[in-house]
Parts: structure tokens; C-alpha cells; sequence
């Protein structure tokens, strides 16, 4: 029984915390339940809460805003994190310092990072719209967060700035489980280093970049401080995310039925990815053992 | 002190029969072998007798006493494991003293009792050090003190050697013999390595595919093997075997040709060890084929010729020198032993099993 | 000649990596020592004052209470979170019990969950109790985030540490309790720390669930930054103060631990 009592107290929590709310939401997600009006939920409307969604135009518009904010976030952080961890897989002070460096922006608050591009791009006195309008005079004046694709691009680089270093953690453990001889042995061959990349250390890295993609994806799609400390939502709605939608319907109209059903859309999303994720991963094992 | 039986006792993962109806007895004071390669089942056997793998069905018994239900710590065993399972974060003296805590052993008696310990084994200066602070040999030997720091009444040890370096090895077995007959513990040890096997075990128990293909002394193991299975894996280099057929009284292959006692009949293996083949240039002589390879070992010089799809290697002279692909011609040794097995069962045949055939 | 360059490349871009990395920190740093005046300029050429801390700590600000209230949420939630996920993560771990399988599903796949789906529930909870603007509620809802992520990493660990020790105890003595207190949790010790440290900076900088449930008593840190914005425009050099504040405590413990944090990120992650 042991096995099972030491289970208990982690499983309670997570059945309180997690479980509980989940179905609790659920449930709200098919009722009308106007905050402002009444203080316990109305009766059940069917599906009427999804298909409102459905034709609602700001939700379509987050849908929309967070699927390019996904695709642009997860392609760069990819690229860029197993870019730097081939740059930093050898050994040396650099190397090491730079390791260290790289730690720093994961431990940072991402409210913290919103507000702090925010004061760096504000086109008046912050130090990258002044710097980037020094070096690249087009960029000189540029409206940056006043403008809707790059307040977007802004996002995008603050959330690539926070996760990029983690995921090149991530590609830095799956590079160093790749035995050294099979390189070794290409170079001898007298492959270049490109076609070392891409013949011998990418397909040895797809389970790994695999997993990284995909939580970063959901990471991605959580995304939600930056939005409130950086653009707002803004300009208009071009930054509003799905997450960042929930949430305004949720807490600034109050209405917890409708938020409630955006929130089941986002998690299914979600759960789909998942699927598929321990899918693609399984199939990849399977390949690895065969 | 005690002994040990197993009775039908039977282990299945899921649907894996890992050991199927296995039955052993373990004598008092006896140094018992769990021989065989890797997967076999030796070292679940083990695990099965220290408790820390269930039995899936069948009975274990330690001194007479049914234990198939006791948890680990009350079957008075103590074991070494392969990587030694030392506690990192105690020092050698906490590691030694640590069963001895736990059954409650007061204090002044656990200070004596370490110390006479640690000096049985040469640890007494290292003491106070952590084990990631010592030597392979050093860790070993701390492994050792504490499992012999209480003495139970059986010792358990799995491949406690094989992460050694070979010296060491050597030395340890040397050690691990003496300590034997000085407590004089019923012990069961796990190997695969067959030399250790030899030079350790008052018998052997060889296993594969979870059952006990041959239990004896090993000298008999070496001299009878039971089947094609022991009779290649004791014995270094391996023994000789070649396909073959018996006809009017002569075992013949390709190149081969030896009289037997033997009624006819096809499908037989011939064994003969290497060291039972010398060479020689008689014309007749029963192996003949060309030289395929010299191997000089120090004390004497292995040579291997081919015939027909068959090589066949003896020990010869170290001085022994000749010509890559030259004529080569074998004979067996007086008093050699040739052994016969049925190749579709592998078994050693009838009428040899008791004595093999001398020549 | 050739390797002399892609030896220097190799630097230059390595210079330029940790430049990318530090410069927001730094403008962030320097910026909390400026003047309000020197705030709006971009010249490094200003005199540090450390009148902005003292503004922050003192009325209307009050960071000293979110100070403590971050500190009190964060402490709890992991002494609350990492005793009970050890204990779960050994067992999953080390038992092969029926059902094991679905339930560390179970646990894990509550990581896919947006936040947003659990505060929405909590808050209507929360708010019939009366607990909206508490510590307490704080704490509760983080432990939803935090749990099944330290359960991953501890596991991660335990995983990772051979069951050789353990099985010498059992021999030795130990009942399965026993060896739990005497061997496993001082092996895994350097792990759990690991994981403590991850809880705590998740905590720490968690951001929607205090916007959603806090409004003045129990505001963290991270929500307290917005308050900074206000009707005479962003109070950048205050803001910078108050982002000091949260940065340091994390950053420290980050850089103490920092062999072992690398390998947690990427602790069962990657397996």
C-alpha cells in the first residue's frame, strides 16, 4: 500500500488545483453566467457559449494574432536555441560565462521583461528605438509599439529573448547524448560541416527538437504577461491572444460562461498538440529502437 | 549459518517467464556459483532469494524457515552488489555501521565490531572517508565489510568483481576465498565470468533461459559438461566442437576423423578441448587442415587451423612456429578426453555421460 | 589563417549573444539608480542616487508589503509543493503499482492546461469565500501550477540515482520508510533543492493568477509593476526599482545553484 499512500497528498492537490477547477469550468462553459448581473449562474444554453465564439469577431481576431504570434515565436526560438547550443557546446571560459549568461532570462519575470521592452522601445527616450534609429536611420522615428506588426514583432522578440536561452539548454543535453564518433568519424570521411549538420546531427537531435517545439508551443500559447505589460492588447486588438481574450472577457466583462467555453477552446487546442506530440514522440521511439 | 531451498519457484514479468520452476538447495556453509550469460536469470534468482524481487509462485526457504513473504531485511542475509551500492553521503565507518544501527546494536559494540572489521579487510585508514573519495578496489572492500560486519547467515553477492580492473580482479577472488573459509558463510555468488566461476565455487550452477542446465562441482562441470551449451561456455579458449557424423565405430567431418565407442548415427558434435590436441605430423593423424592462426598467450602458443567449415584450435608449445596456411596436423594427448553430444538436443550422449570417452 | 578567423567569429558571436542577453538587464539596472530627469535620457554620464528604493518603500508604493506578501506566497506554496511531490515522484519512480501510468499522465497533462482555465473557477470560488485579495488564495492556486511540474523534476532526479543504495538498506535493515529517510532523500537532496529553487522562481514571478485575485492586500511584486503606470504617464525609474527588487533574490539563487540548474531545465524534458 505504500506505493499508494505516498501518492496521496501530491494527487489531492493536483485533484483540488487542477481536476476540480477544469470540470468546474466546464460545466460554466454551458451556462449564461453574467457576473455583472447575477451572482450564480444562469440555466444552461447548450452550445450557444462555443457558438457564439464562433462568430464572434474578437475571438476570431485572437485566434488569428495567436497563431502568427505561435508560428514566428517557436520557428525563431528553435533556430536561434540550437544555433547557440552548437555555439557554446565546446568547452572554454567564453563558452562557460556565456552558459552562465544564459540563464539569467528564464529566472527573470516575464511581467518584468513586458515592461522593460516597453520602456526600451518607447519611441521618446527608449534606448532601442533611439540605438536601432542611430544605426539603420529607416528605422529612425519608427512608432515601434504604436504600430500593429511591430508591437507583434516586439512580442515576438521579447518572448524569443526569454525562452530561446532554456530551449538551448534543452538542445545542449540532446547534443551531448550524441555519441562523438559518429561526427568524428564523418570528418574523418571528410564531410563538410554542413553537411555534418544537417547528414549526422539533426536527425539525431529530432526527438529532442521535437519536444523542445513542442513545449514551446505551449508555452507560446499560454503567453499571456508580456501581453498585459507590453502592449496591452495593442494597438486596436492586433496583440490580443487568445489567452489575453479569455482573460478580458473573463475579468473585464465579466462574462463567465462566454470565458469559460474560450477557455475549453484554448485547452483543447492544447490537449490536441499533446496528442499529437506524444504521438509524433512514440512513433520516434519506436523508429529509434527498431 | 543456513541453508538455502528453493522450491519450484517460478518469476514472470507480465507475460515474460523469467525463471520458470526452478529448484535449488543450497547447503550449509557452501560457496555456490550462479553461473551464465547476461539475461539468463541467475541474477533474478539471487534478487528472488534477498527478497527484492517477488517470487511469482513456489516457496524459498532459509535454515528449514519459509521466508517467501519476509521483507528483505528480515531474511538475515547481507549482500554486495555489482556497483556496490554504498551510501555516498556516509562516510566508510557509517557505511560499515549502518546495519549494525539499524538492528540496534549498542553503541560501544558497533565501534568494536567496525573496527574489527575494517582491519579484516584493510580499510582502518580510510576510515573517515567518503566513497566517492576512494578506489574501485577500496569501494569493493567497503561493500564487503559491511555486508560481513553482522554476519548473517547467508552472503549474497552479485558480480561483485566485474567492475574491476583485471588485476584487481585476481587479487579480490584470492581474497573473497579466504574470507569464505575463515567465516565459513553459506554463499551464492553471481557471475558470468566462467574463470571466476572455477576458482571460487565448492559448485556451479549454470543457467540459461532461467533454468539450471548443469549443477556441480567444477571439476566435473569442466570434465562432463551436460550439454553443448556448458561444454562451450566453461573453458578458455572455448572447447573444439565439430559437426559431424558416427560410422563403424569412427566419428567423421571434413578433415576430422575419430574412433569412438560409439553405436552409428548422424547429427553428433564432437568436443575436444584444446588443451587435449597437440601437434603433430603424423599422416594419420585424426585433425587435419591448414594453419590459419597463431596466438602466442606467454606460457604457451594457441593454434587454430581450418578444415572444411570447421577450425579447430590447440595448446601447443610457446616456441611453437610454422607457416600461415601450411599443412597442420593434430593428435589428441594421451588420457584426452573426446565428448559426444546429440547436436538436434544438444544433451551428451548415452553410455559418455558418465565418464567421457578416454583416449 | 582560416581557422585563425572562425576562431575569432566564434568569440565575436559569443560577445554578442551575452551583449543581446545582458543589455535589457543592465539598461534596467542603470536606469533604477537614475534620477527621474536622467530616466528620459539615454546618457550613461549621470550620478547614481538610490532615492528611487526609498520612494518605492515608502507611501503610495509600499513595496515592503508586496516584498512580503511575494516572499510569503512563494516560501509557502514550496514548502507546501515540494515535500508532497517528492514523495509522489519516488513513487512513481521506484513502484510499478497498477494504474501508475495513467496517473503520472494524469499529473503531467494538467501542465498543458492554461492557466486561464483554472483562475476562473478559483476566482468564483474565491470570491463566494471571501478569500479574494488573500495570500492564502494566492498560494492555493499556484500549488496548481507548480505541483505536477516539481513531481516531473524531482522524478526527473530520482530517476536518475541508482536503486543500488537503496536495495543494500532494505538488506541492511532499513523498512522502506527507513530507507526513504536515511538514503534517498539525502541522495536526492542536491535535486530536491533544484526543483525548490524552480518552484520558488515560478512563484516568485507568476503574474496572471495575482492580477486575477489580488487587488491591494496581496499584491506580489510582478502585479505591483503595473501599478507604476500611471495617470502622469510610466514611472520608468520607479518601475526599474521595483524590477531590481523582483530580479535580484531570483538571480542569486539561479547563479548558486547554477550546475544543477542547468540540468534540471533539462531534467525529463528531453527523456
Amino acid at each position: 500500500m505504500l506505493p499508494y499512500w505516498l501518492l496521496i497528498p501530491a494527487f489531492v492537490i493536483v485533484l483540488a488545483t487542477t481536476i476540480y477547477p477544469l470540470a468546474y469550468s466546464f460545466v460554466t462553459s454551458f451556462r449564461e453566467w453574467d457576473l455583472t448581473k447575477q451572482r450564480r449562474p444562469d440555466g444552461f444554453v447548450g452550445f450557444d457559449n462555443y457558438l457564439h465564439a464562433a462568430s464572434e469577431s474578437g475571438f476570431q481576431n485572437s485566434l488569428w494574432v495567436t497563431t502568427i504570434f505561435v508560428v514566428t515565436s517557436v520557428a525563431l526560438t528553435l533556430v536561434i536555441a540550437m544555433s547557440l547550443a552548437l555555439l557554446l557546446r565546446r568547452k572554454g571560459r567564453m563558452h562557460t560565462f556565456t552558459r552562465i549568461v544564459l540563464i539569467l532570462p528564464f529566472a527573470m519575470s516575464p511581467a518584468l521583461i513586458g515592461v522593460s521592452y516597453r520602456f526600451m522601445f518607447n519611441p521618446e527616450f527608449g534606448v532601442l528605438a533611439k540605438g536601432l534609429g542611430a544605426v539603420f536611420p529607416a528605422l529612425e522615428g519608427m512608432p515601434w509599439l504604436a504600430d500593429p506588426n511591430l508591437a507583434m514583432a516586439i512580442l515576438v522578440l521579447t518572448d524569443v529573448w526569454h525562452w530561446a536561452p532554456y530551449m538551448t539548454f534543452m538542445c545542449l543535453g540532446g547534443l551531448a547524448s550524441i555519441p562523438r564518433e559518429t561526427e568524428e568519424a564523418a570528418r574523418i570521411d571528410g564531410a563538410s560541416y554542413l553537411r555534418i549538420f544537417f547528414g549526422i546531427i539533426l536527425p539525431q537531435m529530432k526527438g529532442v527538437l521535437l519536444v523542445t517545439a513542442v513545449l514551446k508551443t505551449i508555452f507560446a500559447l499560454k503567453m499571456f504577461d508580456q501581453v498585459v505589460t507590453l502592449t496591452g492588447g495593442g494597438p486596436g486588438t492586433s496583440t490580443e491572444t487568445l489567452a489575453f481574450f479569455v482573460f478580458n472577457v473573463g475579468f473585464k466583462w465579466y462574462d463567465m460562461g462566454y470565458a469559460s467555453a474560450l477557455a475549453w477552446i484554448l485547452t483543447a487546442i492544447m490537449m490536441l498538440i499533446s496528442i499529437w506530440y506524444v504521438r509524433m514522440l512514440l512513433s520516434d521511439r519506436k523508429m529509434a529502437t527498431a | 549459518m543456513a541453508d538455502v531451498r528453493l522450491v519450484d519457484i517460478e518469476k514472470k514479468y507480465g507475460n515474460f517467464l523469467a525463471v520458470p520452476q526452478l529448484n535449488l538447495t543450497i547447503e550449509d556453509g557452501e560457496f555456490l556459483v550462479l553461473l551464465g550469460p547476461s539475461g539468463c536469470g541467475k541474477t533474478t534468482t539471487m534478487r528472488m532469494i534477498a527478497g527484492l524481487e517477488e517470487i511469482t509462485s513456489g516457496d524459498i526457504e532459509i535454515a528449514g524457515k519459509r521466508i517467501n513473504d519476509k521483507p528483505p531485511k528480515d531474511r538475515d542475509i547481507a549482500m554486495v552488489f555489482q556497483n556496490y551500492g554504498l551510501y555516498p553521503h556516509m562516510t566508510v565507518r557509517q557505511n560499515i555501521d549502518y546495519p549494525l544501527k539499524l538492528r540496534g546494536v549498542d553503541r560501544a559494540a558497533r565501534t568494536r565490531r567496525v573496527q574489527e572489521t575494517a582491519e579484516k579487510v584493510e580499510l582502518e585508514a580510510l576510515l573517515e572517508r567518503r566513497p566517492s573519495e576512494l578506489s574501485g578496489g577500496q569501494r569493493q572492500r567497503v561493500a564487503l565489510a559491511r555486508a560481513i560486519v553482522r554476519t548473517p547467515s547467508i552472503f549474497l553477492m552479485d558480480e561483485p568483481l566485474s567492475n574491476l580492473d583485471a588485476k584487481l580482479r585476481v587479487t579480490m577472488r584470492a581474497e573473497l576465498k579466504h574470507l569464505h573459509h575463515e567465516l565459513g558463510v553459506t554463499t551464492v555468488y553471481v557471475t558470468h565470468d566462467q574463470m571466476e566461476a572455477m576458482t571460487l565455487a565448492s559448485r556451479i550452477a549454470i543457467m540459461r533461459e532461467g533454468r539450471i542446465v548443469q549443477l556441480d562441482t567444477p571439476k566435473r562441470i569442466y570434465s562432463e559438461p551436460a550439454d553443448l551449451f556448458v561444454a562451450g561456455f566453461i573453458g578458455s579458449p572455448s572447447m573444439n566442437l565439430i559437426d559431424g557424423a558416427i560410422a563403424g565405430g569412427v566419428f567423421t567431418a571434413p578433415g576430422v576423423s575419430f574412433p569412438v565407442d560409439q553405436p552409428d548415427r548422424d547429427d553428433v558434435v564432437l568436443g575436444i578441448r584444446p588443451e587435449d590436441l597437440e601437434i603433430s605430423t603424423a599422416p594419420d593423424a585424426p585433425v587435419i587442415g591448414k594453419l590459419y592462426a597463431l596466438e602466442l598467450t606467454g606460457e604457451s602458443t594457441l593454434v587454430t587451423l581450418r578444415t572444411g567449415a570447421n577450425s579447430v584450435c590447440a595448446r601447443g608449445p610457446a616456441d611453437h612456429e610454422a607457416e600461415i596456411n601450411a599443412p597442420c596436423h593434430f593428435v589428441p594427448k594421451p588420457g584426452a578426453r573426446v565428448h559426444l553430444f546429440d547436436r538436434p538436443s544438444g544433451h551428451r550422449l548415452d553410455g559418455l555421460s558418465a565418464k567421457g570417452q578416454t583416449l | 589563417m582560416k581557422r585563425h578567423l572562425a576562431w575569432w567569429g566564434e568569440r565575436a558571436l559569443l560577445v554578442l549573444v551575452s551583449v543581446i542577453v545582458l543589455f535589457p538587464i543592465a539598461w534596467m539596472f542603470l536606469t533604477a539608480f537614475k534620477r527621474p530627469r536622467d530616466a528620459y535620457s539615454l546618457s550613461l554620464d549621470f550620478s547614481p542616487t538610490l532615492q528611487n528604493f526609498v520612494t518605492v518603500f515608502a507611501d503610495p508604493w509600499n513595496l515592503g508589503d508586496m516584498v512580503l506578501n511575494s516572499v510569503i506566497v512563494a516560501t509557502v506554496t514550496v514548502l507546501i509543493a515540494v515535500p508532497c511531490a517528492s514523495l509522489a515522484a519516488y513513487s512513481f519512480s521506484r513502484f510499478r503499482v497498477r494504474g501508475r501510468k495513467f496517473l503520472f499522465f494524469l499529473i503531467l497533462s494538467t501542465q498543458f492546461i492554461p492557466a486561464v482555465v483554472i483562475v476562473l473557477p478559483f476566482f468564483l470560488m474565491f470570491r463566494t469565500l471571501g478569500l479574494l485579495d488573500t495570500r492564502l488564495a494566492l498560494i492555493v492556486v499556484n500549488l496548481a501550477i507548480v505541483t505536477p511540474f516539481v513531481i516531473w523534476m524531482i522524478k526527473g532526479f530520482i530517476d536518475a540515482i541508482p536503486t543500488d543504495s537503496e536495495e543494500a538498506a532494505m538488506i541492511d535493515g532499513a523498512s522502506r520508510l527507513r530507507v526513504i529517510k536515511d538514503i534517498v532523500l539525502p541522495m536526492a537532496a542536491p535535486g530536491i533543492l533544484t526543483s525548490s529553487i524552480f518552484c520558488f522562481i515560478l512563484t516568485w514571478n507568476e503574474f496572471l493568477f495575482a492580477l486575477i485575485l489580488t487587488r491591494r492586500d496581496a499584491v506580489t511584486l510582478p502585479v505591483g509593476l503595473v501599478s507604476f503606470r500611471t495617470e502622469r504617464g510610466d514611472l520608468w525609474e520607479l518601475m526599474s526599482a521595483a524590477g531590481v527588487m523582483i530580479t535580484v533574490p531570483i538571480f542569486i539563487m539561479a547563479l548558486l545553484i547554477q550546475k544543477h540548474f542547468t540540468r534540471g531545465m533539462t531534467a525529463g524534458a528531453v527523456k
